[in-house]
């Protein structure tokens, strides 16, 4: 228990980090850090497969990614942010951290739920028998992301 | 076949940026066109024939052997359904002429192929989590063709939608998991099921105010209506016209009315949120379209206040009001594309969308003129055109239940739509041409031909509004009112 509350208390922590931190590298990591954290977390409430996909493509494959772009990216043109938003971040984050600490336990434990019933089948049964719709929606997801790419890092025509 | 809907033009999808490296312009064009057409003439005939025999819950078969995807079509799935196809296929028109200048036409194509597979997607889905997943197949296409033009302007637009969609998309994500660690079950009739097993009015109401929030940020509902001013002015024009005529319908209006109608059941007190919230967003975003001088976002507020239109009808949840709020979304899907197209003609031929630049264009622009006007009377709901038919349904409804305050809020804020409008056609259409203006040409034959089919539509739907009513607007309706 104490060591998921120091695990939870620290992903809030990166979070926060990742939002806050001026420098973008520093804030890919504190990003990378969180989602890690995250994958143990999973890891210990018993959903491996998700622990796994949280570090391997979240914590791993996007962070390379992050790093590449901001490694290619150049220097200036940095955009100044309004204040508003300096103020509404710590704000919004003291409002939540306050629900969390006094209203989230009192409700989950009133959420009633119809008893579970066996899993139907291995992860793989499940993905792939079960959720194939789902599947479809993937698909067409990462080829929104590919035609995305494609469309904005396009070099515009001459007569633009 | 109706997984012909998704499984087409995702496929058409993958292959366009291939067959835009053989031919650049004409192969995308005309692919994009024929899967719209064709999906269309299928909605409007063979579905609709399936239909006759009841709801379809079809099975997909791969090589003989059954896979496990379920979708259904059912009244209001294939009304939604016409209504996607109808407003795709003009807009796809439109942007033959349109995105000439924009480039990469092949790609264009593809990213509004996998938007209008994800509305269908979204429509046909019988199950929460694959409502989530088609919600964000047509999010994730929307942000690249708001953002398609790669001006500032255009990628902070995007960059401000993508940020509040994915805080709507969070929100509906933790109402999902909330229903599904109640219930263990993600299909539509399994939750409704179980929940009416549980004693869980408190969290069922939490679930509800989650899905309020999320799908509301999608319809662009007040008070979660910020992003969609600057997004939708800045997209080009048919995106705009896509957007605001069908994307907030379909991943708002339409699945907020599914989730509500038939699986948490539809209140009183749900009906009073809604009513009341629509009521806030037709009178302010009336009150704020009426103080706009850039034409496009002048029309981006208009789309709020009738966007709650749809949502007082629907919200009133007798079979009359939804089959009105269904009714005005249809027609609202119809003039708002309409005008849509028309500003982005006059956005091209004149290089402006400020009003009070502009004046005297119909003398240059009379296609472009007429149609506008036939878009906004039919928005503002002057017979006798279909906006008038639709409004006076909600009107009658909301008297026949006794919600006099919110009917005569209706009809007031009519008349303020109808103002703004007619400020919209003086500044930019009437009175003496500005010099500027001379050598100002009509718009293209496809651009043109695009705005003229949904202006004939617009009328059509108003002189035989009575046939349209009885045989799209109440079956779809009817499925909503009985569905619980």
């Amino acid at each position: 228990m104490t060591a998921q509350i120091i695990l939870l208390v620290a992903l809030v922590g990166a979070s926060a980090w990742a939002i806050l931190a001026r420098d973008l590298l520093k804030s890919a990591i504190a990003l990378a850090v969180a989602s890690l954290l995250l994958g143990i977390i999973f890891f210990q409430m018993g959903a491996p497969y998700a622990g796994v996909f949280e570090i391997s493509v979240v914590a791993g494959l996007i962070t390379v990614l992050f790093m590449l772009t901001i490694a290619l990216t150049k220097q200036g043109g940095d955009v100044r942010e309004s204040k508003v938003v300096k103020i509404a971040f710590p704000v919004f984050f003291v409002l939540f951290a306050a629900i969390d600490v006094f209203v989230m336990k009192g409700v989950l434990a009133r959420i009633p739920a119809i008893a579970a019933t066996p899993e139907a089948g291995t992860f793989g049964e499940v993905l792939w028998k079960e959720r194939s719709f789902d599947l479809v929606g993937q698909l067409a997801v990462i080829l929104a992301g590919v035609f995305a790419v494609l469309a904005l890092f396009r070099k515009k025509d001459h007569h633009d | 076949m109706i997984f012909l809907y998704i499984g087409l033009p995702l496929a058409v999808a993958a292959v366009l940026p291939l067959a835009g490296k053989a031919s650049k312009k004409v192969l995308p064009d005309l692919l994009s066109n024929a899967v719209l057409a064709g999906l269309l003439v299928y909605a409007a005939t063979g579905a609709r024939a399936l239909l006759a025999q009841g709801p379809i819950i079809q099975q997909v078969r791969w090589f003989g052997d059954a896979v496990n995807i379920r979708i259904a079509l059912d009244g209001f799935s294939l009304f939604m359904l016409m209504a996607i196809q109808l407003v795709s296929l003009c807009v796809a028109l439109y942007s033959i002429n349109y995105m000439e200048h924009y480039g990469a036409k092949a790609n264009y194509h593809a990213l509004l192929l996998v938007m209008v597979a994800g509305m269908n997607g979204l429509v046909l889905s019988q199950d929460l989590f694959s409502v989530y997943i088609f919600l964000e197949v047509a999010a994730v296409a929307s942000y690249a063709l708001v953002a398609y033009g790669l001006e500032a302007e255009e990628l902070e637009a995007s960059f401000k939608y993508l940020m509040l969609s994915v805080v709507a998309s969070a929100a509906v994500l933790v109402s999902i998991a909330i229903l599904y660690g109640m219930t263990g079950a993600l299909g539509f009739d399994e939750v409704a099921a179980g929940l009416r097993l549980l004693d869980a009015n408190v969290v069922v109401g939490v679930a509800a105010a989650l899905f309020l929030m999320g799908f509301g940020l999608k319809a662009a509902l007040m008070p979660f209506h910020a992003w969609l001013p600057d997004a939708h002015p800045s997209a080009p024009a048919p995106i705009s016209a896509i957007l605001s005529g069908l994307l907030i319908k379909v991943s708002g209006v339409y699945a907020i009315t599914r989730i509500f109608f038939h699986v948490l059941g539809m209140t009183p007190a749900l009906s009073q949120i809604l009513m009341w919230l629509a009521a806030v967003s037709i009178v302010l975003a009336a009150f704020l379209a009426l103080g706009q001088t850039d034409m496009k976002r002048m029309l981006a507020y208009s789309s709020i206040s009738q966007v709650g239109y749809v949502v007082l009808g629907i919200g009133l949840g007798t079979p009359l009001g939804v089959a009105g709020g269904l009714f005005h979304l249809f027609n609202h899907a119809l003039a708002k594309s309409l005008l849509f197209f028309t500003s982005g003609s006059v956005q091209q031929a004149t290089g402006t969308r400020n009003l009070n630049e502009m004046g005297g264009l119909a003398k240059r622009m009379p296609w472009t003129a007429g149609t506008n006007l036939v878009g906004s009377l039919s928005i503002a709901g002057v017979p006798p055109l279909g906006g008038f038919w639709s409004k006076l349904v909600i009107i009658i409804a909301l008297v026949q239940s006794g919600e006099a305050a919110l009917a005569v809020i209706a009809v007031l804020a009519s008349v303020l739509t109808l103002w703004y409008y007619l400020i919209l056609q003086r500044k930019a259409f009437f009175g003496k041409l500005a010099e500027q203006w001379a050598r100002v040409k009509e718009a293209p034959f496809w651009m043109t031909a695009a705005s003229v089919i949904l202006a004939v539509l617009v009328i059509g739907v108003g002189l035989w509004f009575a046939t349209i009513f009885s045989s799209w607007i109440q079956p779809a309706a009817e499925t909503l009112t009985r569905g619980f």
